[in-house]
């Protein structure tokens, strides 16, 4: 499933090393657009309701973080 | 109220500073919290009723929302409860900054529209009402998503509210980052409060000795566009040198005078004419505004049910691309629309949102498009002619929004941007006339006092920009170059700047 997470991510921003970077959004390498389409995908694509309480950086620096977010809100 | 420019304020946080650190460290605050009252009450009692009137609700919302989340077991009737303390504070206090800000406004509307005479109310609009109630409702949001905990303490929350130095014109604080700061207690730094003092000196010279003497040729060709025809990209130019050196100065001088109770506020500019587009604009312009309505307002509304019912919706009917991207532009527009409103009760200001929100939305639409034509035509983004490119770009799309910003109303705006492509002559510059003294070396010299100011703050910038350390240049510095560049700016002020009494307030202290 994660596979799936990182189709998801490199198809909205195709220029980001998802697998290895652990500062997508401190580097400022998602911008806001990104973050809600990845939120977009996400919530429709594993069934998931993302509040705004969770759109925090630790939530969205990494791919990792990303996928420990859905699981938890799964 | 007293003008950050004034002998009066400077006394003010001369005593506020002196005593911050003589008393014991315990009664730091309480100290603040007096002198933020002294100074807010000098503008007059009724304006400061407002101001307890939003920190008393607040305060009480704060503790009432985390009561309700402790008690209440049921998560549904937590949440419908939270709710409902949350609406309840929001109405009150967006409801009075709307009924005192944007009353005259709906009925000049109404009258123009239906024609009718309904008289104008004699409404106060009490200083920085915008950026205190901001800040207050982004408390109160934060412990609605539970992102912070509330404040049991009344005088505390009291001075989060009212924090002197910044309370006309921002930055917009988070309690979570300052409301920690200003109740700690701090020891005296003197490397800090050096540091403070030139932030401050470095703030007054880009207000004084250029926004001052810029907003003489900005007033003459605004208020005389027809007059001044060949001078609309001059009247652009330099009203984006007075807005910037005005806030940003502004800025300074609060930053700096937060630092001298060794309390470091966010900061509000990051060199916005390098942005290399709009969004990167707005990510170094006013950025706690922007920030402000990211988290607020930007996330909240792309994130609820009916946006994700849309967006559902528009993926089956405009594909998966763009139908992602579609629900996001129209939270952004719905962003930048209640940015206009913030700005002013006209219709120019609602352009001028409307006009930063379209532009973001295009280009968040076109962004995969972008990314293709670029791969096509090879160009990098890492390429500095490109990154000149973009920069040079963003700062006339920028210079065109100012048209909405500064002109007397839509329709002048327009005119004006008219002329800036139809008529140039930059030599009418020279019959502007400066004050009482007329004459064409008169206004040659204020020109040149303020190219020379902005030589100085571009050079700043840039080297900034660059990511070189200044502070750390100066400080290793002799002291004998620091007190001269001291004391070079304590002479320049009153020797190129214009007095505060003839050149009036901040921009922004109006909203």
């Amino acid at each position: 499933m994660m596979e799936k997470l990182l189709e998801i991510l490199e198809d909205i921003q195709p220029d980001a090393d998802f697998e290895n970077c652990e500062t997508l959004i401190d580097d400022g390498i998602l911008d806001s657009f990104a973050i809600l389409s990845i939120v977009s995908e996400l919530q429709d694509e594993f069934g998931i309701t993302i509040t705004p309480s969770e759109v925090i950086p630790e939530n969205f620096n990494s791919a990792k973080a990303l996928w420990a977010m859905v699981q938890r809100l799964q | 109220m007293m003008s950050l420019i004034s002998m009066e304020f400077l006394l003010l946080v001369l005593v506020a500073a002196a005593g911050y650190y003589l008393i014991p460290k315990k009664f730091q605050w309480v100290w603040l919290l007096v002198f933020s009252y002294i100074y807010y009450v000098t503008g007059g009692v009724k304006v400061t009723c407002f101001l307890v009137f939003t920190t008393v609700t607040t305060w009480m919302a704060g503790v009432l929302l985390e009561k309700v989340a402790q008690a209440e077991q049921d998560r549904f009737v937590c949440r419908r409860k939270k709710r409902q303390v949350l609406v309840t504070a929001l109405l009150l206090n967006f409801g009075m900054l709307a009924v005192l800000k944007y009353s005259n406004f709906a009925i000049r509307t109404v009258n123009m529209v239906f024609g009718s005479s309904q008289g104008e109310l004699d409404l106060l609009l009490p200083l920085g009402i915008s950026f205190y109630t901001f800040q207050s409702m982004g408390y109160i949001l934060d412990l609605y998503w539970e992102r912070t905990k509330a404040e049991h303490n009344l005088f505390r929350f009291a001075l989060f509210v009212s924090f002197f130095p910044q309370i006309l014109q921002g930055p917009i604080g988070r309690f979570e980052r300052l409301g920690t700061q200003l109740f700690a207690s701090h020891s005296f730094d003197g490397r800090r409060i050096e540091l403070s003092l030139l932030r401050i000196l470095w703030g007054y010279f880009k207000k004084m000795v250029i926004a001052d003497n810029a907003v003489i040729f900005v007033d003459a060709i605004f208020e005389d566009p027809t007059l001044y025809s060949g001078l609309a990209i001059a009247g652009a130019l330099a009203y984006s040198i007075q807005l910037y050196c005005d806030f940003s100065g502004g800025m300074d001088v609060v930053i700096g005078i937060a630092g001298l109770f060794g309390i470091e506020m966010d900061e509000n500019f990051k060199r916005p004419y390098f942005a290399v587009s709009i969004t990167d604009f707005w990510h170094r312009w006013h950025i706690t505004l922007g920030t402000w309505m990211k988290d607020y307002v930007f996330y909240p509304v792309s994130l609820s049910g009916w946006m994700r019912h849309f967006s559902k919706f528009a993926k089956k009917v405009f594909g998966k691309q763009t139908g992602r991207v579609l629900p996001i532009c129209l939270a952004n527009i719905i962003v930048f629309l209640v940015v206009g409103i913030w700005h002013g009760a006209a219709w120019k200001f609602i352009f001028y949102g409307m006009y930063n929100g379209l532009i973001i939305a295009f280009s968040g639409l076109m962004a995969p498009r972008y990314r293709k034509w670029k791969q096509a035509l090879h160009i990098s983004d890492n390429s500095k002619g490109f990154h000149l490119f973009q920069i040079l770009r963003t700062f006339l799309l920028v210079n065109i929004s100012w048209f909405f910003d500064r002109a007397y109303d839509v329709e002048s705006a327009f005119r004006m941007m008219k002329y800036a492509v139809t008529r140039f002559d930059l030599s009418q510059i020279l019959t502007i006339q400066i004050g009482e003294a007329s004459g064409t070396t008169y206004t040659f010299i204020f020109l040149m006092v303020i190219l020379l100011g902005c030589l100085a703050v571009f050079i700043v910038s840039l080297l900034m920009e660059q990511g070189r350390d200044l502070e750390g240049f100066y400080v290793k510095q002799h002291w004998i170059l620091k007190c001269m560049l001291f004391a070079g700016l304590i002479l320049l002020l009153p020797a190129l700047g214009q007095p505060a009494g003839e050149a009036g307030g901040f921009i922004y202290a109006q909203f």
